[in-house]
């Protein structure tokens, strides 16, 4: 044979004429020996000399990883991520993710099993193996058996192989030549489909964003939100003012914000401090003091703060005995609604926190004039 | 595909199982009866049977756009009955698809050859079937384009679904049972596919089949793999196709309401499931083989054995019924015990008897050999069994939701126009996809009967290392 030829086909009628044929081709040793059937034949992977398939292996590593993931995705989402407490049970009880955890592994094993048998194992697709421009191939997938003699190297001798196929039984043989071009799936082929996929996602992706944004704003998906309501400053004829935001009744309160200092700073002075002198208070006090007040009454409440002098007024010197006879409900009431120059701080201080600045107050003044018995430690 | 060695001369021939086909069949023969179909022009019935199906698709297809234009108040929900129709659907054929997977995967694995020749039609219906029902939480959801949030992805709103959801559960399920009866169906069409590409004279198919078969070439190496690959996907289905309906049946089950909680109610579901489906595939089967000639390959046994498979599901739905009363009876819980006198002397008491009767009266006729091969009686029993599989889930889901434990909310539910258009709607999409199917691809799976034909394997292989 002057050209190359990559196989010889010996066709058979019966698969018991196939399977006898096949320890003779063996013997012959002229190439790989291969079957094609139209369905699968018992006992043939042993008579080919075939290893077991390692499938089996394969699914159940797979397997046992979708069960782990499973397992720690939901472990993770529902006690360490986001941990809602749903019936009573703990954040991390696993009992509940069974379920999922067996659909996962069987999810990750059947596609396992199915993909990597066609991808890995039998690397299909493939489009270009010379068999299927046979005329053998007619036949394979209807009810013939073929034994095929396939070629190992260059040296492949296409003619020792057919009589040795016909010695062997085969009703028929055929002499398949070397495909003269190159297969089907070329890398070139492959990059061109890579790119036509690329371009087709980019494409979908667009319009796919496009279409998401879009048709929610359509009229049957926005009903939920074309409710007929009154929207904060929108006018409504149904009030007389035409103002569909009405003004609050006089004399509204806010909640949280009941006044306690309504009357004249004398009359304030009864008023007496409901929060107990603890750590958390002074706390509370000291952040605001330092916020608030130490720009102007200063550090240690001296009434020199590093405004003062930008200011062109003096601040109050707490430390003076003026403020140190004040009761706490004067303090109050000067934090509430300010006094001289010093504005209101109502505004921004809640009840708690305005009471927790007197506190402070008080704790700086008797800092400045400490007692010998204040010096005395706590038993 | 793997056969016990039927042929070997050691089993006397009245332990031998009777022959799988009528008449002569061989390889050749089987591919022009089988594989012809989607080379030939439709019969006019064809046409006229689509009509059909397809109005019924776009019926339904209309009333799912009202309900979507209006809102799910289009339905008869309401509170307390919140899980109607569209529950009842859902479950429904969910259950259907499970004859499919047993066929394919459980008989499979028993080594029941028979179901060879039903595997593939059966296996189809599944994911047609597991098509319907997802129609249905879908729409339920109420704005199905924010369908995706049913899933577990990092999202803006930093928000995780809840794994402690018999509702999740479900999403999980039911998308693991449609790949992986997809990926079944798939893999055993390959050599089927790869048979037509290499018969047909049409450029156009030859490039379709080529492209959906891969390249398939029969090689022995191949087919070593994509039987292992096949054994492992029955067993893996095998445990599928009893956890989906489990899974279903939770939804119920771990809620406290008087009628679902209860032990018994997996199996439960699992049996109805596959009798359900056995019912429809013995409709579309007895259709098919009269229509397409196959009565050969489809034989008279096929139909007794789908019968006694559908009278044992009966039995155990009988079983499951008396379960359910005696668990009422023996609980002396009064909320259980007025749920189950609902089922049969309340406001649906009706529902609650013609579920007994279809179910577990009337398949009873199937004892008879006549009646499991006489085509009136056993499609008279089909039809009644999924009526009465249907009225099932009417009766559990809707009696026990109109009255639980606060009467001042009970309330009689009436479904709407638009709840049984959307039903009638996917009963036109699942016969409208038998249909399409049966014109499109090969009905039988061709390379698994051709492995249990007379002569298919070597009668003499040394040892019979696969049984």
């Amino acid at each position: 044979m002057s050209e190359t030829s990559y196989a010889v086909l010996g066709i058979f009628d019966t698969p018991n004429a196939l399977m006898a044929a096949i320890p003779k081709a063996r013997a012959a040793n002229l190439g790989t020996v291969e079957a094609y059937t139209p369905y699968p034949i018992h006992g043939i992977d042993e008579a080919l000399g075939l290893r077991k398939s390692p499938l089996g292996g394969m699914v159940l590593v797979m397997g046992i990883i979708g069960a782990l993931t499973a397992f720690g995705f939901q472990y993770w989402i529902s006690a360490v991520d986001y941990p809602i407490i749903t019936g009573g049970k703990p954040a991390g009880s696993w009992e509940a993710f069974i379920p999922i955890m067996f659909e996962v592994t069987v999810l990750f094993a059947t596609f396992t099993a199915g993909l990597g048998m066609l991808l890995l194992l039998n690397k299909l697709p493939f489009f270009g193996h010379p068999i299927l421009t046979s005329k053998a191939i007619a036949g394979i997938t209807r009810d013939r058996y073929v034994l095929a003699l396939e070629a190992e190297d260059e040296g492949f001798d296409s003619a020792a192989a057919t009589q040795a196929l016909l010695a062997a039984g085969a009703v028929e043989v055929e002499v398949l030549p070397a495909p003269d071009r190159s297969p089907f799936l070329t890398s070139a082929f492959i990059l061109r489909t890579l790119g036509g996929i690329f371009v087709a996602c980019l494409v979908a992706g667009v319009a796919i964003y496009s279409l998401t944004k879009w048709f929610p704003l359509l009229k049957p998906m926005v009903y939920m939100q074309d409710q007929p309501r009154l929207n904060p400053q929108k006018a409504s004829t149904f009030f007389k003012d035409g103002h569909g935001m009405q003004k609050p009744v006089p004399g509204t309160v806010a909640r949280g914000y009941l006044p306690t200092a309504v009357g004249s700073q004398d009359a304030s002075a009864t008023l007496v401090n409901p929060l107990p002198r603890t750590p958390d208070v002074f706390a509370v006090g000291k952040k605001v003091y330092t916020t608030r007040c130490e720009v102007c009454h200063g550090a240690i409440g001296n009434g020199s703060g590093s405004l003062t002098s930008a200011y062109g007024a003096k601040a109050g010197n707490l430390q003076s005995q003026q403020f140190r006879d004040y009761p706490d409900g004067k303090i109050y009431w000067a934090i509430v609604h300010g006094k001289n120059a010093m504005p209101s701080h109502a505004p921004y201080l809640t009840e708690r926190e305005r009471w927790a600045v007197v506190h402070y107050v008080r704790a700086l003044q008797r800092a400045q004039n400490a007692k010998d018995e204040d010096l005395k430690v706590a038993p | 595909m793997r056969t016990d060695a039927a042929s070997s001369g050691a089993i006397p021939e009245d332990l031998r199982e009777p022959a799988l086909t009528v008449g002569t069949v061989t390889p050749g023969s089987l591919d022009d009866q089988v594989l012809a179909f989607p080379e030939i022009k439709p019969p006019k019935q064809w046409y006229v049977g689509l009509a059909i199906t397809l109005s019924a698709l776009f019926i339904g297809l209309g009333f799912i756009g009202y309900t979507f234009v209006t809102g799910i108040g289009a339905w008869g929900n309401n509170s307390p009955v919140f899980w109607a129709f569209d529950i009842i659907n859902f479950v429904f054929w969910v259950g259907i698809g499970h004859a499919g997977t047993l066929i394919s995967a459980i008989l499979f694995l028993f080594r029941k050859r028979w179901r060879n020749a039903i595997a593939r039609f059966a296996e189809a219906m599944t994911i047609f079937a597991v098509m319907c029902a997802v129609i249905f939480p879908l729409i339920h959801v109420g704005r199905p384009w924010l369908a995706y949030w049913l899933f577990p992805y990092p999202n803006q709103r930093a928000l995780w679904t809840n794994f402690r959801s018999p509702l999740l559960w479900d999403v999980f399920a039911v998308n693991t049972y449609f790949s992986v009866s997809l990926m079944f169906w798939y893999l055993g069409l390959i050599p089927d596919i790869a048979s037509m590409r290499d018969r047909t004279t049409s450029k156009l198919r030859k490039v379709i089949y080529t492209i959906l078969s891969l390249g398939w070439r029969g090689a022995a190496r191949h087919w070593q793999h994509y039987e292992k690959a096949y054994l492992l996907l029955a067993g893996l289905a095998t445990g599928l196709v009893l956890s989906v309906h489990s899974v279903v049946s939770f939804d119920f089950a771990t809620s406290v309401v008087p009628g679902w909680h209860m032990t018994i109610f997996p199996p439960y579901f699992v049996a109805g499931a596959i009798f359900a489906g056995f019912s429809m595939v013995v409709i579309v089967l007895v259709v098919v083989r009269e229509t397409m000639q196959l009565k050969n390959l489809i034989t008279d046994r096929h139909l007794d054995v789908m019968n006694k498979v559908i009278l044992a599901m009966s039995c155990i739905m009988g079983y499951s019924y008396m379960m359910e009363g005696f668990t009422a009876w023996y609980s002396m819980n009064e909320f259980l015990h007025h749920g189950f006198m609902n089922i049969i002397t309340g406001t649906y008491g009706w529902a609650g008897w013609l579920t007994i009767f279809c179910n577990i009266l009337f398949p009873q006729i199937l004892w008879f050999k006549k009646a499991r091969t006489s085509y009136f009686w056993m499609i008279l029993v089909a039809l009644g069994v999924t009526v009465g599989m249907w009225f099932e889930r009417f009766v559990i889901i809707v009696i026990s939701l109109h009255q639980d434990f606060l009467p001042s909310a009970w309330r009689i539910y009436k479904p709407t126009m638009t709840d049984f258009g959307i039903l009638l709607g996917t009963f036109g999409l699942f016969f409208t996809m038998v249909l399409l199917f049966a014109r499109v691809l090969p009905v039988i799976a061709t390379t698994e009967v051709k492995a249990i034909l007379p002569d298919a394997q070597p009668s003499h292989h040394g040892d019979d290392h696969h049984v």
